[in-house]
C-alpha cells in the first residue's frame, strides 16, 4: 500500500515537474524603424501572465507553458501597439519593428489657415481661458478672436472681419451645425457680440482660409465651437454686473446633466451716470436664457442646446442730413436650438449627425419707416467617419439647409410684403492620409445644389503638411468656396448666381517650450461678387454677379508663456492688400471695412500677492478708406490710425468669489470709425461732414462672480 | 486507499493554489520591482497581469498610479501627455471592473492633479471643478478612508495656499488621516494600504507652525 502511494507522488510529480519543463522559451530584439532598439517596451503572450519587458538593447526573453497558436503583444508608449498570432515554438529570436503611433504628439499636423483655442497643444494658439481673460474682449469669445491674425479692427460693428471679406463671409458652428444668427443686433455704431457664453465652449477652431470640405456657405472663414462633453460639477453661479445680473444652475446625474443660465442686460442706469453721444429713448434691455441637457449613451453622446433671447432699445443718433436726427427703434426676438449626437458604431466607423433650428422676428423702426421681418431656418446633417488605419481616414456626409425669410415694409405711401425660401443640399467627402510622421495630406470635394438659383456648385479643396523640423513645418492649402449672396440681396432679386473665392495659403509654424510662431502668407481671388446700381439695394435696382476682387496679405503670431515668469504675451500682426468691385462701387477700390495693418498685443500677469491676474490688450489697425465728394474719387481717402488700449484686473476674494475690473481705451484716444458726407453741398460748393465716433470713447465694467457648489470647494479660476 | 485519496486532494488543491500563486506572484514581483525603484517594469508587470485577470480592478489601478506618479515629475510634454493618456485608459478599465469604488476616485482625481502640475493655466480651469467633485463622491462611498480623507485635505489645502488662505483648517483631516492609517485593514493583501509615510510628511511641511 505504501509502495503505491509512493508510486502515485512520484508521478504526480514527474507529471508536475513535466509541465513546468515543457517551456517554449519567446525571445527577440524590439527596435524603431531605424534600427534603434527600444527599451521598456512590454511583450507578453495576449491572456496570459507570461511576458517581460526589454531592456537596454531592445531584447526580451521569457519562458511559457502555453501550446499552440498564441498572440504575441508588444506595448509601449508613443508606438502602435504590436500584435503577432503565431505557434509558440516560432516565436523564438525573433526582430520586430514597432510603428510610430501616428496620433502621438511629434505628428505633422495640418495646420494652414486654422486657429485653435484648445488644449490640443499640437495646433492650439489660443487656451480655452483666454476667450474670457482677454482685456478687450469683455467677456465675449468674439473679441478674444480679434486679437489674432487675418482679422481687422472694425470697431464699431464687432463682428468678426477676415482678410479682406466682410462680415457675412464668416459662419459659425456649434458642434457642427451652423448658426443662423450669431450677432446680438445693435445700433448703428455700437459693436455687437457673441450671443453665446464662452462657458459653454472648451473648444474653438477659428480658421482663416482653406478650411475643410465639410463646411461650406463661406467664403472667408469658419468659427467652430465645441460645447463641453460633460460638466464638471453641480453648481449654482451667480453674476451681478454694472450692466445687469445673471444666474445659472448645473444638475448631474449617473449618465447626464443639465445647465440652464439666464441673464438680464440693462444699459439704462450706466446710460444715465455717463451719457454718451447716443440719446436714448429705451436703452438697451436684453434678456436671455439658454440651457443644455447632455446624456451619455455607452457608445455616444447626446446634446441638446436652446437659447432664447429677446433684446429692444430705441434711440435718435445724430446725421447730417437731418437736423433732428434717425429715431431707430428695435425688438428682437432669437429662439435657436440644435440637437446633435456623436457615436460609435464599431469597426471604427463614427456617426455624428444633427440640427438646428433658428427663429429670428425683428421689428425695425427707422424715422417713418416699419420694418418687420421674420426669419426661420433649419440645417440638417449627417457624418459618417472610417478610420481604415492610423494613418488613413475617411469621412462624408450630406447636409440640408432650409430658409424661410419673410418681410413687411410699410410707411406712409408704401405697404409690400415680400420674401424668399432658399434651399440648399450638400455634399462631402474629405480623406486624411499620413504618409509618414513627416508627411500628411488633406483631400476633399463639396458639392451643393441651390435650389434658389438652380445652380449646383463643385468646389475642391486640399493641403499638405510637412515637417521641417522637431518643432517647424510647413503647410499649403487650397480651396474654391461658394457663399450665396445675403439676406439683404436675397430679399429683393433671387435670379442670382453663388459668389466665389479661391484660397492659397502658405503656413510656417514654429512650436517649441510654450513659444508659438506662426507666418501665414495668403492670396485670395473673389469671383461673382454681386453688384448693383442704386445707392441702396431695392427692389428697382439692377443687380449682376459681375463684381470681383483679390486679398493678399500675409499674418504673423507669437505667443510666449515663457520667457518672464507668470507672464503670458502674444502679438498678433496682419498685413492686407485687398480691392474689390462689388455692391455699387462705381470702381474696384478697397472696402472701407478693410485697411493695411492690423497689431494686436496681449498681455497676462499673474501677481501672486494680490491673487490677481492684470491684463492689458492693444490694438492698433490704420487708417480705413471713405469718399470724401469734395475729391473726385472712390473710397479715395483714409481715416486716421485706430488704437485702444484696455486694462482688466480681477481678483480672486476667495474660491468662490471673484472681482473683475476692466477699462475700455484707457488712454482715452479719440478714434475716428468713418465720416458721413452731407448729400447736397452747401453755398459754397461744399460738403460738409461728420465723423463716425464711438458711442463712448470709454467703457468701464465692475462685476461679481459667485459659484456656490455642492461642497464648497469650487474656485472662481474658470473665471480669471 | 485512503490516504491515497487525501493526497490526491493535497496535490490537486496546490495545483490549484499554483494557479492562483502566480497572480501572487507576479504581483509581489511587482510590488519588489517598484521598491526597487524599477517602476516602469513594475507597470509592465501590472499590465500583463491587467489583461490576464480581467475581472480584477487592482492590477490597472496600479498600472495606473505607476504612470499617474511617474507623470508628477516628468517634464517632456511628448512623454508626459501619452503616459497621462495610457494612465486614464487603465483607470477607466479598472472603473468598468469596480462601479464606485473609492481607491480609484482617489487616483482619478490624483491622474487630473498631474495635469494641472504640468500646466495649470491650460488645465486648471478644465479639471479643478472635476477634481473637487471626485474627492467628493469618494468621500461619500468611504468616508473613514485614509487616502481619501488625506487626498481630499491636501487638495483643499493646495487651493488654500494657492489662495493665500490658511492651510490649519485642514490639519485636523491630515492628523485624523493618520489615526485612520492605524486601524485601517486592507481588504486583501494588494488591496491598497499606503499613504501613512505621505501624510506625516504633509502635516510636518504645514502643520504645527
Amino acid at each position: 500500500m505504501l509502495r503505491s502511494i509512493h508510486l502515485v507522488v512520484l508521478v504526480i510529480t514527474l507529471f508536475f515537474f513535466g509541465i513546468v519543463t515543457a517551456q517554449e522559451t519567446i525571445s527577440g530584439v524590439v527596435l524603431q524603424k531605424n534600427g534603434t532598439p527600444i527599451f521598456g517596451a512590454n511583450v507578453y503572450l495576449e491572456g496570459t501572465y507570461d511576458g517581460a519587458s526589454t531592456d537596454e538593447e531592445g531584447k526580451f526573453s521569457f519562458t511559457t507553458e502555453e501550446k499552440g497558436i498564441q498572440t504575441l503583444v508588444i506595448s509601449y508608449v508613443t508606438y502602435e501597439p504590436f500584435m503577432m498570432a503565431a505557434d509558440v515554438s516560432q516565436l523564438s529570436d525573433l526582430k520586430l519593428t514597432l510603428k510610430e503611433d501616428f496620433n502621438s504628439l511629434d505628428t505633422v499636423v495640418i495646420s494652414a489657415g486654422s486657429l485653435e483655442a484648445s488644449d490640443n497643444s499640437k495646433v492650439s494658439v489660443l487656451k480655452p481661458l483666454d476667450v474670457v481673460t482677454t482685456a478687450s474682449a469683455l467677456g465675449d469669445f468674439v473679441g478674444a478672436l480679434q486679437t489674432l491674425p487675418g482679422t481687422t479692427t472694425v470697431a464699431e460693428d464687432g463682428r468678426l472681419f477676415v482678410r479682406g471679406g466682410d462680415a457675412g463671409e464668416t459662419q459659425i458652428f456649434i458642434d457642427g451645425i451652423r448658426v443662423f444668427s450669431p450677432y446680438t443686433p445693435t445700433a448703428n455704431n455700437t459693436p455687437t457680440r457673441g450671443r453665446y457664453s464662452p462657458f459653454l465652449f472648451d473648444g474653438i477652431t477659428f480658421s482663416t482660409g482653406g478650411y475643410s470640405a465639410e463646411y461650406g456657405q463661406a467664403l472667408s472663414s469658419v468659427l467652430l465651437l465645441n460645447t463641453i462633453d460633460e460638466p464638471d460639477q453641480e453648481k449654482t453661479e451667480i453674476a451681478l454686473m454694472t450692466l445687469g445680473g445673471g444666474i445659472g444652475n448645473t444638475q448631474k446625474w449617473e449618465k447626464s446633466s443639465l445647465s440652464v443660465n439666464t441673464s438680464y442686460i440693462n444699459l439704462a442706469p450706466y446710460v444715465a451716470a455717463f451719457p454718451n453721444r447716443n440719446d436714448f429713448e429705451k436703452p438697451f434691455e436684453s434678456i436671455s436664457g439658454e440651457t443644455v441637457f447632455r446624456r451619455q449613451f455607452d457608445t455616444g453622446i447626446f446634446k441638446l442646446y436652446a437659447a432664447f433671447d429677446t433684446t429692444n432699445f430705441e434711440l435718435t443718433q445724430e446725421d447730417i442730413n437731418l437736423a433732428e436726427g434717425v429715431n431707430f427703434k428695435l425688438k428682437n426676438n432669437n429662439f435657436y436650438t440644435n440637437a446633435s449626437y456623436q457615436g460609435d458604431l464599431g469597426r471604427t466607423w463614427k456617426l455624428q449627425t444633427g440640427g438646428s433650428f433658428t427663429s429670428s422676428n425683428t421689428n425695425l423702426g427707422i424715422i417713418d419707416d416699419n420694418i418687420n421681418n421674420t426669419e426661420n431656418s433649419f440645417h440638417f446633417k449627417l457624418k459618417l467617419k472610417k478610420r481604415f488605419s492610423n494613418q488613413i481616414k475617411l469621412s462624408f456626409g450630406a447636409e440640408q439647409f432650409l430658409t424661410d425669410f419673410t418681410e413687411d415694409f410699410d410707411n406712409q405711401s408704401v405697404s409690400a410684403s415680400y420674401g424668399y425660401n432658399n434651399n440648399i443640399s450638400a455634399a462631402f467627402a474629405e480623406t486624411d492620409v499620413i504618409f509618414t510622421k513627416k508627411f500628411a495630406l488633406k483631400a476633399g470635394v463639396r458639392g451643393e445644389y441651390s435650389e434658389l438659383f438652380e445652380q449646383f456648385t463643385v468646389s475642391p479643396r486640399a493641403s499638405i503638411a510637412y515637417k521641417t523640423g522637431k518643432n517647424s513645418q510647413l503647410s499649403v492649402a487650397y480651396g474654391d468656396f461658394y457663399q450665396q449672396p445675403t439676406q439683404d440681396i436675397l430679399k429683393f432679386q433671387q435670379n442670382l448666381e453663388a459668389q466665389k473665392t479661391q484660397h492659397y495659403i502658405l503656413n510656417y509654424q514654429y512650436v517649441a517650450n510654450n513659444r508659438i510662431f506662426r507666418a501665414e502668407a495668403y492670396r485670395k481671388q473673389y469671383d461673382n461678387l454681386i453688384t448693383f446700381d442704386t445707392e441702396f439695394a431695392g427692389f428697382e435696382s439692377n443687380y449682376t454677379n459681375n463684381g470681383d476682387g483679390f486679398a493678399q496679405g500675409i499674418d504673423f503670431f507669437w505667443r510666449d508663456n515663457e520667457t518672464i515668469r507668470n507672464m503670458d504675451y502674444w502679438v498678433s500682426y496682419s498685413l492686407l492688400d485687398t480691392e474689390r468691385l462689388y455692391q455699387n462701387y462705381p470702381t474696384t477700390a478697397t472696402p472701407s471695412f478693410a485697411n493695411t495693418h492690423n497689431l494686436s498685443v496681449v498681455t497676462k500677469y499673474w501677481v501672486e500677492d494680490w491673487k490677481s491676474q492684470l491684463g492689458f490688450s492693444y490694438q492698433f489697425g490704420s487708417g480705413r478708406t471713405y469718399t470724401n465728394p469734395n475729391n473726385p474719387g472712390f473710397l479715395q481717402e483714409k481715416t486716421k490710425d485706430f488704437n485702444n488700449l484696455s486694462f482688466n484686473w480681477a481678483y480672486l476674494i476667495d474660491q468662490q468669489k471673484i472681482l473683475y475690473f476692466s477699462v475700455n481705451n484707457v488712454l482715452g484716444f479719440s478714434n475716428v470709425n468713418g465720416y458721413q458726407y452731407a448729400s447736397t453741398a452747401d453755398a459754397n460748393g461744399n460738403f460738409n461732414r461728420r465723423a463716425l465716433l464711438p458711442a463712448t470713447d470709454q467703457f468701464f465694467f465692475v462685476g461679481f462672480f459667485w459659484t456656490i457648489s455642492e461642497d464648497g470647494s469650487d474656485n472662481q479660476l474658470d473665471k480669471l | 486507499m485512503r490516504t491515497t485519496i487525501t493526497l490526491l486532494a493535497i496535490i490537486l488543491l496546490s495545483l490549484t493554489t499554483l494557479a492562483q500563486t502566480k497572480y501572487e506572484k507576479g504581483m509581489r514581483k511587482a510590488f519588489d520591482l517598484w521598491e526597487a525603484n524599477e517602476a516602469m517594469e513594475a507597470a509592465n508587470i501590472f499590465e500583463r497581469i491587467a489583461q490576464a485577470e480581467t475581472n480584477n480592478w487592482l492590477p490597472p489601478y496600479y498600472a495606473a498610479q505607476v504612470n499617474v506618479f511617474a507623470s508628477f515629475s516628468e517634464k517632456d510634454e511628448a512623454k508626459l501627455i501619452p503616459q497621462l493618456k495610457k494612465a486614464q485608459d487603465l483607470v477607466n478599465d479598472a472603473k468598468a471592473i469596480s462601479k464606485d469604488n473609492a481607491e480609484i476616485l482617489v487616483l482619478e482625481a490624483q491622474l487630473l492633479t498631474a495635469w494641472i502640475v504640468y500646466d495649470g493655466q491650460k488645465y486648471g480651469m478644465k479639471y479643478s471643478g472635476k477634481i473637487s467633485e471626485l474627492y467628493t463622491k469618494a468621500a461619500q462611498v468611504a468616508p473613514d478612508n485614509p487616502r481619501v480623507v488625506l487626498g481630499k485635505a491636501e487638495w483643499d489645502m493646495g487651493a488654500a495656499k494657492w489662495f493665500g488662505k490658511s492651510t490649519e483648517p485642514y490639519c485636523d483631516d491630515v492628523k485624523r488621516a493618520i489615526e485612520l492609517f492605524a486601524t485601517f485593514t486592507p481588504e486583501g493583501e494588494f488591496h491598497p494600504k499606503g499613504g501613512l509615510d505621505h501624510a506625516q510628511e504633509v502635516l510636518a511641511e504645514n502643520c504645527n507652525k
